[in-house]
Protein backbone atom coordinates (compact mmCIF):
# COMPACT_ATOMS: atom_id res chain seq x y z
CA UNK A 1 0.00 0.00 0.00
CA UNK A 2 2.68 2.37 1.09
CA UNK A 3 4.90 1.49 -1.84
CA UNK A 4 2.07 2.04 -4.30
CA UNK A 5 1.47 5.46 -2.82
CA UNK A 6 5.13 6.42 -3.11
CA UNK A 7 5.21 5.17 -6.69
CA UNK A 8 2.13 7.20 -7.50
CA UNK A 9 3.61 10.27 -5.91
CA UNK A 10 6.90 9.99 -7.74
CA UNK A 11 5.09 9.41 -11.04
CA UNK A 12 2.97 12.52 -10.63
CA UNK A 13 5.89 14.69 -9.59
CA UNK A 14 7.86 13.39 -12.54
CA UNK A 15 4.99 14.23 -14.88
CA UNK A 16 4.54 17.66 -13.39
CA UNK A 17 8.22 18.43 -13.73
CA UNK A 18 8.38 17.33 -17.32
CA UNK A 19 5.33 19.40 -18.15
CA UNK A 20 6.67 22.61 -16.65
CA UNK A 21 10.25 22.00 -17.73
CA UNK A 22 11.58 25.36 -18.86
CA UNK A 23 13.85 25.80 -21.79
CA UNK A 24 17.15 26.96 -20.41
CA UNK A 25 19.85 29.14 -21.89
CA UNK A 26 23.28 28.89 -20.30
CA UNK A 27 25.75 31.72 -20.75
CA UNK A 28 29.30 32.17 -19.53
CA UNK A 29 32.34 34.32 -20.18
CA UNK A 30 33.74 37.78 -19.68
CA UNK A 31 33.19 39.55 -16.37
CA UNK A 32 33.16 42.78 -18.38
CA UNK A 33 30.05 41.80 -20.34
CA UNK A 34 28.52 40.01 -17.36
CA UNK A 35 26.68 42.93 -15.70
CA UNK A 36 24.86 43.76 -18.94
CA UNK A 37 23.79 40.23 -19.75
CA UNK A 38 22.84 39.21 -16.23
CA UNK A 39 20.69 42.31 -15.72
CA UNK A 40 19.12 41.83 -19.13
CA UNK A 41 18.51 38.16 -18.33
CA UNK A 42 16.78 39.01 -15.05
CA UNK A 43 14.48 41.50 -16.73
CA UNK A 44 13.84 39.11 -19.63
CA UNK A 45 12.90 36.29 -17.26
CA UNK A 46 10.23 38.49 -15.69
CA UNK A 47 8.40 38.86 -18.97
CA UNK A 48 9.20 35.43 -20.43
CA UNK A 49 8.43 32.92 -17.70
CA UNK A 50 8.96 29.92 -19.98
CA UNK A 51 12.71 30.48 -20.25
CA UNK A 52 15.39 29.97 -17.67
CA UNK A 53 18.63 31.86 -18.23
CA UNK A 54 21.73 30.95 -16.26
CA UNK A 55 24.62 33.42 -16.46
CA UNK A 56 28.09 32.55 -15.22
CA UNK A 57 31.38 34.48 -15.18
CA UNK A 58 34.83 33.04 -15.88
CA UNK A 59 36.47 35.36 -18.39
CA UNK A 60 36.44 35.55 -22.18
CA UNK A 61 38.73 32.54 -22.61
CA UNK A 62 36.57 30.36 -20.40
CA UNK A 63 33.45 31.56 -22.22
CA UNK A 64 34.86 30.53 -25.59
CA UNK A 65 36.06 27.15 -24.31
CA UNK A 66 32.73 26.26 -22.77
CA UNK A 67 30.87 27.36 -25.88
CA UNK A 68 33.21 25.35 -28.09
CA UNK A 69 32.78 22.27 -25.92
CA UNK A 70 29.01 22.75 -26.05
CA UNK A 71 28.70 23.25 -22.32
CA UNK A 72 26.90 26.57 -22.83
CA UNK A 73 24.61 28.00 -25.48
CA UNK A 74 26.16 31.45 -25.59
CA UNK A 75 29.52 32.99 -24.72
CA UNK A 76 30.35 36.54 -23.66
CA UNK A 77 33.66 37.99 -24.85
CA UNK A 78 35.24 41.39 -24.42
CA UNK A 79 37.70 40.95 -27.30
CA UNK A 80 37.67 39.34 -30.73
CA UNK A 81 37.84 35.60 -31.24
CA UNK A 82 41.44 34.51 -31.68
CA UNK A 83 42.60 32.34 -34.56
CA UNK A 84 43.74 29.73 -32.07
CA UNK A 85 40.18 29.45 -30.80
CA UNK A 86 38.82 29.07 -34.32
CA UNK A 87 41.37 26.32 -34.99
CA UNK A 88 40.54 24.59 -31.73
CA UNK A 89 36.92 24.07 -32.75
CA UNK A 90 37.08 23.76 -36.53
CA UNK A 91 33.59 22.29 -36.81
CA UNK A 92 31.93 25.18 -35.02
CA UNK A 93 30.90 28.25 -36.94
CA UNK A 94 31.07 30.95 -34.29
CA UNK A 95 28.64 33.79 -34.82
CA UNK A 96 29.75 37.02 -33.14
CA UNK A 97 27.32 39.79 -32.28
CA UNK A 98 28.47 43.11 -30.82
CA UNK A 99 26.22 44.41 -28.06
CA UNK A 100 28.15 47.46 -26.87
CA UNK A 101 31.44 49.29 -26.68
CA UNK A 102 33.86 49.75 -23.82
CA UNK A 103 37.25 51.21 -23.05
CA UNK A 104 40.03 49.51 -21.14
CA UNK A 105 41.51 52.10 -18.84
CA UNK A 106 44.85 52.15 -17.13
CA UNK A 107 44.01 52.75 -13.49
CA UNK A 108 46.04 53.77 -10.46
CA UNK A 109 45.44 53.90 -6.72
CA UNK A 110 43.86 57.18 -5.62
CA UNK A 111 47.02 58.09 -3.64
CA UNK A 112 49.06 58.09 -6.84
CA UNK A 113 46.38 59.96 -8.77
CA UNK A 114 46.19 62.63 -6.09
CA UNK A 115 49.98 62.91 -6.08
CA UNK A 116 49.78 64.20 -9.62
CA UNK A 117 49.98 61.24 -11.95
CA UNK A 118 46.88 61.73 -14.04
CA UNK A 119 48.15 60.87 -17.47
CA UNK A 120 50.71 58.57 -19.05
CA UNK A 121 51.76 57.86 -22.60
CA UNK A 122 51.27 54.40 -24.08
CA UNK A 123 55.06 54.01 -24.10
CA UNK A 124 55.24 54.75 -20.37
CA UNK A 125 52.52 52.20 -19.68
CA UNK A 126 54.43 49.64 -21.74
CA UNK A 127 57.63 50.40 -19.85
CA UNK A 128 55.88 49.81 -16.52
CA UNK A 129 54.52 46.44 -17.66
CA UNK A 130 57.88 45.48 -19.18
CA UNK A 131 59.52 46.17 -15.82
CA UNK A 132 61.70 49.01 -17.13
CA UNK A 133 60.10 51.58 -14.84
CA UNK A 134 59.83 50.37 -11.27
CA UNK A 135 59.26 53.52 -9.23
CA UNK A 136 56.62 56.22 -9.48
CA UNK A 137 59.42 58.77 -9.11
CA UNK A 138 60.53 58.02 -12.67
CA UNK A 139 57.10 59.09 -13.89
CA UNK A 140 57.05 62.26 -11.81
CA UNK A 141 55.17 60.82 -8.85
CA UNK A 142 56.10 60.06 -5.23
CA UNK A 143 59.06 57.86 -4.32
CA UNK A 144 57.15 54.61 -4.15
CA UNK A 145 57.69 51.30 -5.86
CA UNK A 146 55.06 50.52 -8.47
CA UNK A 147 52.78 47.60 -7.71
CA UNK A 148 52.09 46.42 -11.23
CA UNK A 149 48.90 44.35 -11.40
CA UNK A 150 48.49 42.05 -14.38
CA UNK A 151 45.56 39.85 -15.40
CA UNK A 152 45.25 36.16 -16.21
CA UNK A 153 46.39 35.40 -19.75
CA UNK A 154 42.98 34.52 -21.19
CA UNK A 155 41.15 37.60 -19.94
CA UNK A 156 39.65 39.82 -22.65
CA UNK A 157 40.56 43.04 -20.85
CA UNK A 158 44.20 42.00 -20.92
CA UNK A 159 44.09 41.08 -24.62
CA UNK A 160 42.79 44.51 -25.57
CA UNK A 161 45.12 46.40 -23.24
CA UNK A 162 48.23 44.49 -24.30
CA UNK A 163 47.33 44.69 -28.00
CA UNK A 164 47.38 48.48 -27.90
CA UNK A 165 49.98 49.13 -25.22
CA UNK A 166 52.53 46.44 -26.05
CA UNK A 167 51.54 45.65 -29.63
CA UNK A 168 50.81 41.99 -28.96
CA UNK A 169 47.68 40.76 -27.23
CA UNK A 170 49.53 37.87 -25.62
CA UNK A 171 52.59 39.89 -24.64
CA UNK A 172 54.30 38.83 -21.46
CA UNK A 173 54.55 41.37 -18.68
CA UNK A 174 57.83 40.78 -16.86
CA UNK A 175 57.20 43.81 -14.65
CA UNK A 176 54.02 42.38 -13.15
CA UNK A 177 53.90 41.87 -9.38
CA UNK A 178 50.47 40.26 -9.11
CA UNK A 179 48.35 38.30 -11.55
CA UNK A 180 44.64 38.47 -10.82
CA UNK A 181 41.45 37.42 -12.52
CA UNK A 182 38.17 39.27 -12.63
CA UNK A 183 37.60 43.03 -12.78
CA UNK A 184 36.36 42.68 -9.23
CA UNK A 185 39.57 41.15 -7.92
CA UNK A 186 41.70 43.65 -9.82
CA UNK A 187 39.70 46.58 -8.45
CA UNK A 188 40.03 45.29 -4.87
CA UNK A 189 43.79 44.95 -5.11
CA UNK A 190 44.17 48.48 -6.47
CA UNK A 191 41.99 49.91 -3.71
CA UNK A 192 43.96 48.00 -1.08
CA UNK A 193 47.28 49.34 -2.30
CA UNK A 194 48.57 52.90 -2.34
CA UNK A 195 50.95 52.48 -5.26
CA UNK A 196 49.24 50.17 -7.71
CA UNK A 197 48.65 50.34 -11.43
CA UNK A 198 46.31 48.02 -13.27
CA UNK A 199 43.88 47.71 -16.14
CA UNK A 200 40.14 47.86 -15.74
CA UNK A 201 37.07 48.17 -17.84
CA UNK A 202 35.73 51.72 -17.93
CA UNK A 203 32.64 50.67 -15.99
CA UNK A 204 34.65 49.68 -12.92
CA UNK A 205 36.18 53.07 -12.15
CA UNK A 206 35.26 54.84 -8.92
CA UNK A 207 36.65 57.30 -6.37
CA UNK A 208 39.27 54.89 -5.07
CA UNK A 209 40.25 53.60 -8.49
CA UNK A 210 41.03 56.46 -10.85
CA UNK A 211 41.40 56.13 -14.60
CA UNK A 212 44.40 57.73 -16.26
CA UNK A 213 44.21 59.98 -19.29
CA UNK A 214 46.22 58.77 -22.22
CA UNK A 215 48.83 61.26 -23.32
CA UNK A 216 49.31 61.24 -27.07
CA UNK A 217 52.54 62.38 -28.68
CA UNK A 218 51.33 65.89 -29.49
CA UNK A 219 50.69 66.62 -25.82
CA UNK A 220 46.96 66.02 -26.09
CA UNK A 221 45.39 64.23 -23.15
CA UNK A 222 42.50 61.96 -23.87
CA UNK A 223 40.18 61.33 -20.99
CA UNK A 224 38.48 57.91 -20.81
CA UNK A 225 35.07 59.58 -20.93
CA UNK A 226 32.00 58.15 -22.59
CA UNK A 227 32.13 60.89 -25.25
CA UNK A 228 35.69 59.97 -26.18
CA UNK A 229 34.80 56.29 -26.36
CA UNK A 230 31.84 57.00 -28.62
CA UNK A 231 33.77 59.15 -31.08
CA UNK A 232 36.68 56.74 -31.01
CA UNK A 233 39.44 59.10 -29.89
CA UNK A 234 40.25 57.13 -26.74
CA UNK A 235 42.79 54.60 -28.03
CA UNK A 236 42.06 51.49 -25.96
CA UNK A 237 38.51 50.57 -26.89
CA UNK A 238 36.86 47.31 -27.75
CA UNK A 239 33.54 45.81 -28.65
CA UNK A 240 31.61 43.82 -26.10
CA UNK A 241 30.40 40.76 -27.90
CA UNK A 242 28.30 37.67 -27.50
CA UNK A 243 29.04 34.50 -29.41
CA UNK A 244 26.83 31.61 -30.44
CA UNK A 245 27.42 28.37 -32.29
CA UNK A 246 25.99 29.11 -35.72
CA UNK A 247 22.98 31.36 -36.23
CA UNK A 248 21.02 31.70 -32.99
CA UNK A 249 17.61 30.06 -33.08
CA UNK A 250 14.42 29.98 -31.04
CA UNK A 251 14.52 31.29 -27.50
CA UNK A 252 18.18 32.19 -27.75
CA UNK A 253 17.53 34.38 -30.79
CA UNK A 254 14.67 36.08 -29.00
CA UNK A 255 16.88 36.85 -26.03
CA UNK A 256 19.65 38.24 -28.23
CA UNK A 257 17.14 40.42 -30.07
CA UNK A 258 15.98 41.67 -26.68
CA UNK A 259 19.55 42.59 -25.68
CA UNK A 260 20.07 44.43 -28.97
CA UNK A 261 16.72 46.17 -28.71
CA UNK A 262 16.07 49.44 -26.89
CA UNK A 263 15.32 47.75 -23.56
CA UNK A 264 18.43 45.61 -23.62
CA UNK A 265 20.64 48.50 -24.71
CA UNK A 266 19.48 50.38 -21.62
CA UNK A 267 21.36 47.83 -19.52
CA UNK A 268 24.49 48.45 -21.61
CA UNK A 269 24.35 52.13 -20.68
CA UNK A 270 23.43 51.44 -17.06
CA UNK A 271 26.56 49.31 -16.71
CA UNK A 272 28.67 52.26 -17.85
CA UNK A 273 29.33 51.17 -21.43
CA UNK A 274 28.43 52.69 -24.76
CA UNK A 275 25.50 51.28 -26.63
CA UNK A 276 25.89 49.95 -30.11
CA UNK A 277 24.57 51.96 -33.05
CA UNK A 278 22.58 49.82 -35.40
CA UNK B 1 18.73 -15.88 8.11
CA UNK B 2 21.62 -14.54 10.11
CA UNK B 3 23.99 -16.36 7.77
CA UNK B 4 22.38 -14.60 4.82
CA UNK B 5 22.50 -11.14 6.40
CA UNK B 6 26.11 -11.79 7.31
CA UNK B 7 26.85 -12.55 3.68
CA UNK B 8 24.99 -9.47 2.49
CA UNK B 9 26.84 -7.30 4.97
CA UNK B 10 30.15 -8.77 3.93
CA UNK B 11 29.57 -8.28 0.21
CA UNK B 12 28.30 -4.74 0.84
CA UNK B 13 31.48 -3.82 2.65
CA UNK B 14 33.56 -5.53 -0.01
CA UNK B 15 31.81 -3.67 -2.85
CA UNK B 16 32.30 -0.34 -1.12
CA UNK B 17 36.00 -1.03 -0.70
CA UNK B 18 36.36 -2.13 -4.31
CA UNK B 19 34.54 0.96 -5.57
CA UNK B 20 36.80 3.32 -3.60
CA UNK B 21 39.87 1.41 -4.76
CA UNK B 22 38.71 1.63 -8.39
CA UNK B 23 38.15 5.37 -8.05
CA UNK B 24 41.71 5.89 -6.80
CA UNK B 25 43.16 3.74 -9.58
CA UNK B 26 41.01 5.51 -12.18
CA UNK B 27 42.11 8.94 -10.99
CA UNK B 28 45.71 7.83 -11.24
CA UNK B 29 45.25 6.36 -14.73
CA UNK B 30 43.44 9.48 -15.96
CA UNK B 31 46.15 11.74 -14.56
CA UNK B 32 48.93 9.69 -16.14
CA UNK B 33 47.07 9.32 -19.45
CA UNK B 34 46.29 13.01 -19.79
CA UNK B 35 49.68 14.25 -18.71
CA UNK B 36 51.46 11.94 -21.15
CA UNK B 37 51.11 14.44 -24.00
CA UNK B 38 52.96 17.13 -22.06
CA UNK B 39 55.66 14.72 -20.92
CA UNK B 40 56.29 13.39 -24.44
CA UNK B 41 56.18 16.84 -26.07
CA UNK B 42 58.14 18.83 -23.54
CA UNK B 43 60.17 16.26 -21.62
CA UNK B 44 62.56 17.90 -19.19
CA UNK B 45 61.41 21.35 -20.34
CA UNK B 46 58.53 20.83 -17.94
CA UNK B 47 61.01 21.42 -15.16
CA UNK B 48 61.95 24.93 -16.18
CA UNK B 49 61.03 28.34 -14.81
CA UNK B 50 59.05 29.90 -17.64
CA UNK B 51 55.32 29.32 -18.01
CA UNK B 52 53.91 31.08 -21.05
CA UNK B 53 51.02 29.35 -22.73
CA UNK B 54 50.97 31.30 -26.05
CA UNK B 55 54.58 30.35 -26.82
CA UNK B 56 54.13 26.79 -25.61
CA UNK B 57 56.44 27.02 -22.62
CA UNK B 58 55.21 25.14 -19.59
CA UNK B 59 57.79 25.21 -16.82
CA UNK B 60 56.30 24.06 -13.55
CA UNK B 61 59.25 24.72 -11.23
CA UNK B 62 57.92 27.98 -9.78
CA UNK B 63 54.62 26.28 -8.92
CA UNK B 64 56.42 23.35 -7.27
CA UNK B 65 58.56 25.80 -5.31
CA UNK B 66 55.48 27.74 -4.22
CA UNK B 67 53.73 24.61 -3.01
CA UNK B 68 56.83 23.50 -1.09
CA UNK B 69 57.48 26.83 0.61
CA UNK B 70 53.84 27.54 1.50
CA UNK B 71 53.46 24.08 3.00
CA UNK B 72 56.73 24.45 4.88
CA UNK B 73 55.67 27.78 6.41
CA UNK B 74 52.29 26.35 7.37
CA UNK B 75 53.90 23.36 9.09
CA UNK B 76 56.56 25.44 10.84
CA UNK B 77 53.83 27.59 12.36
CA UNK B 78 51.16 24.99 12.99
CA UNK B 79 53.17 22.03 14.33
CA UNK B 80 54.65 23.61 17.48
CA UNK B 81 51.45 25.53 18.17
CA UNK B 82 49.32 22.44 17.59
CA UNK B 83 51.38 20.18 19.82
CA UNK B 84 51.47 22.76 22.63
CA UNK B 85 47.70 23.24 22.41
CA UNK B 86 47.18 19.48 22.44
CA UNK B 87 49.36 19.14 25.56
CA UNK B 88 47.26 21.84 27.17
CA UNK B 89 43.87 20.32 26.30
CA UNK B 90 44.92 16.79 27.15
CA UNK B 91 47.08 17.26 30.24
CA UNK B 92 46.33 20.58 31.87
CA UNK B 93 42.71 21.35 31.17
CA UNK B 94 40.24 19.88 33.71
CA UNK B 95 38.77 16.80 32.05
CA UNK B 96 35.28 18.32 32.23
CA UNK B 97 36.37 21.10 29.89
CA UNK B 98 38.43 18.97 27.54
CA UNK B 99 35.63 17.83 25.21
CA UNK B 100 33.95 21.25 24.79
CA UNK B 101 37.24 22.98 24.13
CA UNK B 102 38.28 20.26 21.72
CA UNK B 103 35.00 20.40 19.82
CA UNK B 104 35.34 24.13 19.45
CA UNK B 105 38.81 23.71 18.05
CA UNK B 106 37.59 21.00 15.70
CA UNK B 107 34.95 23.41 14.45
CA UNK B 108 37.81 25.32 12.83
CA UNK B 109 38.30 22.36 10.52
CA UNK B 110 34.71 22.52 9.37
CA UNK B 111 34.80 26.08 8.06
CA UNK B 112 34.83 26.08 4.25
CA UNK B 113 38.17 27.16 2.86
CA UNK B 114 36.66 29.94 0.75
CA UNK B 115 35.67 31.66 4.00
CA UNK B 116 39.27 31.53 5.19
CA UNK B 117 40.28 32.92 1.81
CA UNK B 118 37.88 35.84 2.01
CA UNK B 119 38.91 36.69 5.56
CA UNK B 120 42.50 36.37 4.41
CA UNK B 121 42.12 38.80 1.54
CA UNK B 122 39.91 41.28 3.39
CA UNK B 123 41.87 41.54 6.65
CA UNK B 124 44.92 39.35 6.88
CA UNK B 125 46.58 40.57 3.71
CA UNK B 126 46.02 44.18 4.75
CA UNK B 127 47.51 43.62 8.22
CA UNK B 128 50.59 41.99 6.79
CA UNK B 129 50.88 44.76 4.22
CA UNK B 130 50.87 47.42 6.96
CA UNK B 131 53.03 45.42 9.35
CA UNK B 132 55.87 44.76 6.92
CA UNK B 133 55.37 47.92 4.83
CA UNK B 134 54.76 45.82 1.75
CA UNK B 135 53.57 46.81 -1.69
CA UNK B 136 50.89 44.20 -1.50
CA UNK B 137 49.66 41.85 1.21
CA UNK B 138 49.21 39.00 -1.27
CA UNK B 139 52.32 37.05 -0.42
CA UNK B 140 53.62 33.55 0.12
CA UNK B 141 53.75 34.26 3.86
CA UNK B 142 50.07 35.26 3.93
CA UNK B 143 49.15 31.98 2.29
CA UNK B 144 51.38 30.08 4.73
CA UNK B 145 49.76 31.78 7.73
CA UNK B 146 46.28 31.05 6.46
CA UNK B 147 47.13 27.42 5.79
CA UNK B 148 48.65 27.10 9.26
CA UNK B 149 45.31 28.13 10.79
CA UNK B 150 43.52 25.66 8.56
CA UNK B 151 45.67 22.63 9.45
CA UNK B 152 45.90 23.48 13.14
CA UNK B 153 42.72 21.62 14.18
CA UNK B 154 43.92 18.40 12.50
CA UNK B 155 47.16 18.47 14.47
CA UNK B 156 45.52 19.48 17.75
CA UNK B 157 42.82 16.84 17.74
CA UNK B 158 45.07 13.95 16.67
CA UNK B 159 47.88 14.78 19.07
CA UNK B 160 45.39 15.33 21.86
CA UNK B 161 43.93 11.87 21.25
CA UNK B 162 47.39 10.37 21.18
CA UNK B 163 48.33 11.90 24.53
CA UNK B 164 44.98 11.10 26.08
CA UNK B 165 45.15 7.45 25.07
CA UNK B 166 48.33 6.81 27.01
CA UNK B 167 47.33 4.75 30.06
CA UNK B 168 47.36 6.56 33.39
CA UNK B 169 49.90 4.09 34.83
CA UNK B 170 52.71 5.87 33.02
CA UNK B 171 51.83 9.23 34.51
CA UNK B 172 51.30 7.70 37.92
CA UNK B 173 54.60 5.87 37.79
CA UNK B 174 56.40 9.04 36.67
CA UNK B 175 54.72 11.00 39.42
CA UNK B 176 55.78 8.35 41.87
CA UNK B 177 59.37 8.98 40.83
CA UNK B 178 58.85 12.57 41.93
CA UNK B 179 58.95 14.17 38.47
CA UNK B 180 57.45 17.55 37.80
CA UNK B 181 54.50 17.83 35.39
CA UNK B 182 56.81 19.38 32.81
CA UNK B 183 59.20 16.43 33.09
CA UNK B 184 56.39 13.91 32.82
CA UNK B 185 55.16 15.49 29.60
CA UNK B 186 58.61 15.87 28.12
CA UNK B 187 60.16 12.57 29.14
CA UNK B 188 57.25 10.17 29.40
CA UNK B 189 54.23 11.23 27.40
CA UNK B 190 55.78 12.81 24.30
CA UNK B 191 58.19 9.93 23.59
CA UNK B 192 55.35 7.40 23.86
CA UNK B 193 53.09 9.45 21.59
CA UNK B 194 55.87 10.19 19.12
CA UNK B 195 54.63 7.91 16.34
CA UNK B 196 51.10 9.31 16.57
CA UNK B 197 52.37 12.88 16.50
CA UNK B 198 54.39 12.01 13.42
CA UNK B 199 51.25 10.62 11.78
CA UNK B 200 49.26 13.74 12.68
CA UNK B 201 51.88 15.99 11.11
CA UNK B 202 51.89 13.97 7.90
CA UNK B 203 48.11 14.12 7.68
CA UNK B 204 48.19 17.90 8.14
CA UNK B 205 50.96 18.05 5.53
CA UNK B 206 48.69 16.28 3.05
CA UNK B 207 45.88 18.73 3.66
CA UNK B 208 48.18 21.73 3.30
CA UNK B 209 49.46 20.44 -0.04
CA UNK B 210 46.01 20.14 -1.53
CA UNK B 211 44.37 23.31 -0.26
CA UNK B 212 43.24 25.49 -3.17
CA UNK B 213 40.69 28.24 -2.63
CA UNK B 214 42.17 30.06 0.36
CA UNK B 215 45.67 29.95 -1.07
CA UNK B 216 44.52 31.02 -4.53
CA UNK B 217 42.93 34.20 -3.21
CA UNK B 218 45.86 35.42 -1.15
CA UNK B 219 49.04 34.29 -2.88
CA UNK B 220 49.17 36.79 -5.75
CA UNK B 221 49.33 34.15 -8.48
CA UNK B 222 52.51 35.13 -10.23
CA UNK B 223 54.56 32.31 -11.76
CA UNK B 224 57.88 33.37 -10.35
CA UNK B 225 60.30 32.18 -7.73
CA UNK B 226 60.95 35.27 -5.58
CA UNK B 227 64.44 36.66 -5.49
CA UNK B 228 66.18 35.85 -3.24
CA UNK B 229 64.35 32.55 -3.11
CA UNK B 230 63.68 32.71 0.65
CA UNK B 231 61.93 36.08 0.38
CA UNK B 232 58.49 34.89 1.46
CA UNK B 233 57.13 38.44 1.56
CA UNK B 234 56.67 38.45 -2.20
CA UNK B 235 53.85 36.90 -4.23
CA UNK B 236 54.11 33.44 -5.70
CA UNK B 237 52.08 30.58 -7.07
CA UNK B 238 51.30 27.08 -5.87
CA UNK B 239 50.31 24.09 -7.98
CA UNK B 240 46.76 24.22 -6.67
CA UNK B 241 46.31 27.96 -7.18
CA UNK B 242 47.64 27.63 -10.73
CA UNK B 243 45.21 24.80 -11.44
CA UNK B 244 42.34 26.73 -9.89
CA UNK B 245 43.00 29.85 -11.92
CA UNK B 246 43.92 28.40 -15.25
CA UNK B 247 42.36 24.99 -15.80
CA UNK B 248 39.12 26.44 -17.20
CA UNK B 249 41.05 28.44 -19.78
CA UNK B 250 42.60 25.38 -21.33
CA UNK B 251 40.87 23.22 -23.87
CA UNK B 252 40.67 19.49 -23.34
CA UNK B 253 43.43 17.63 -25.17
CA UNK B 254 45.84 20.54 -25.63
CA UNK B 255 49.44 20.51 -24.36
CA UNK B 256 48.44 23.34 -22.03
CA UNK B 257 45.76 21.14 -20.45
CA UNK B 258 48.16 18.23 -20.33
CA UNK B 259 50.79 20.30 -18.52
CA UNK B 260 48.17 21.32 -15.95
CA UNK B 261 47.25 17.69 -15.41
CA UNK B 262 50.92 16.85 -15.03
CA UNK B 263 51.05 19.23 -12.06
CA UNK B 264 48.02 17.44 -10.69
CA UNK B 265 49.87 14.16 -11.06
CA UNK B 266 52.82 15.52 -9.10
CA UNK B 267 50.48 16.60 -6.32
CA UNK B 268 48.74 13.23 -6.35
CA UNK B 269 52.05 11.38 -6.13
CA UNK B 270 53.20 13.55 -3.24
CA UNK B 271 50.01 13.02 -1.26
CA UNK B 272 50.20 9.30 -2.03
CA UNK B 273 53.76 9.05 -0.71
CA UNK B 274 52.86 11.01 2.40
CA UNK B 275 49.88 8.77 3.07
CA UNK B 276 52.10 5.70 2.74
CA UNK B 277 54.57 7.18 5.22
CA UNK B 278 51.87 8.08 7.71
CA UNK B 279 50.48 4.54 7.46
CA UNK B 280 53.91 3.16 8.23
CA UNK B 281 54.31 5.54 11.12
CA UNK B 282 51.10 4.22 12.59
CA UNK B 283 52.06 0.60 12.03
CA UNK B 284 55.49 0.91 13.61
CA UNK B 285 54.01 2.18 16.84
CA UNK B 286 55.33 0.07 19.67
CA UNK B 287 52.72 -0.58 22.28
CA UNK B 288 54.69 -0.29 25.46
CA UNK B 289 51.72 -0.40 27.67
CA UNK B 290 49.18 -2.88 28.91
Amino acid sequence: MKIKFILFLSCTTFCLFSCTKKESITISGSTTVLPVISNAANAYKNTHTDVNIIVNAGGSGVGMNQLGEEKTSMGMISRDITNAEKEKYPKTNFKVIAIGKDAVVAVVSSEIYDAGITELTLAQLAAVYKGEIKNWKELGGPDKEILCVDKEAARGTRHVFMEIVMGDKEAEAPGADLVLGSNNEEQTSIVQSDAAIGMLSNAWLNDDVKGLNIKMNDSIFIEPSLANIVNGTYPITRNLEIVTRGEPKGQLKEFIDYVLGPEGQKFVEEAGYVKINR
Amino acid sequence: MSKLTGKIGKSYVLTSIIISAIVIVLVFIILVGNSWQAVSNLGWNLFSLRWNAPTGEFGILSMCYGTAIVTLIALLLAVPLGIMTAIFTSEMLPSKLRIPVKSLLELLAGIPSIIYGLIGIAFFAIWLQDLFQLQSGRTILTAGFLLAIMILPTIITLVDDALHNIPKQYQEASMGLGLYKYEIIKNTLLPIAKADIYGAILLAFGRALGETMAVMLVIGSIDKIPSPFFNVLSPGQTITSKLGREIAETSFGSVHFSAMIFMGLILFTLVFIITLFSQRANKKRIRLYE
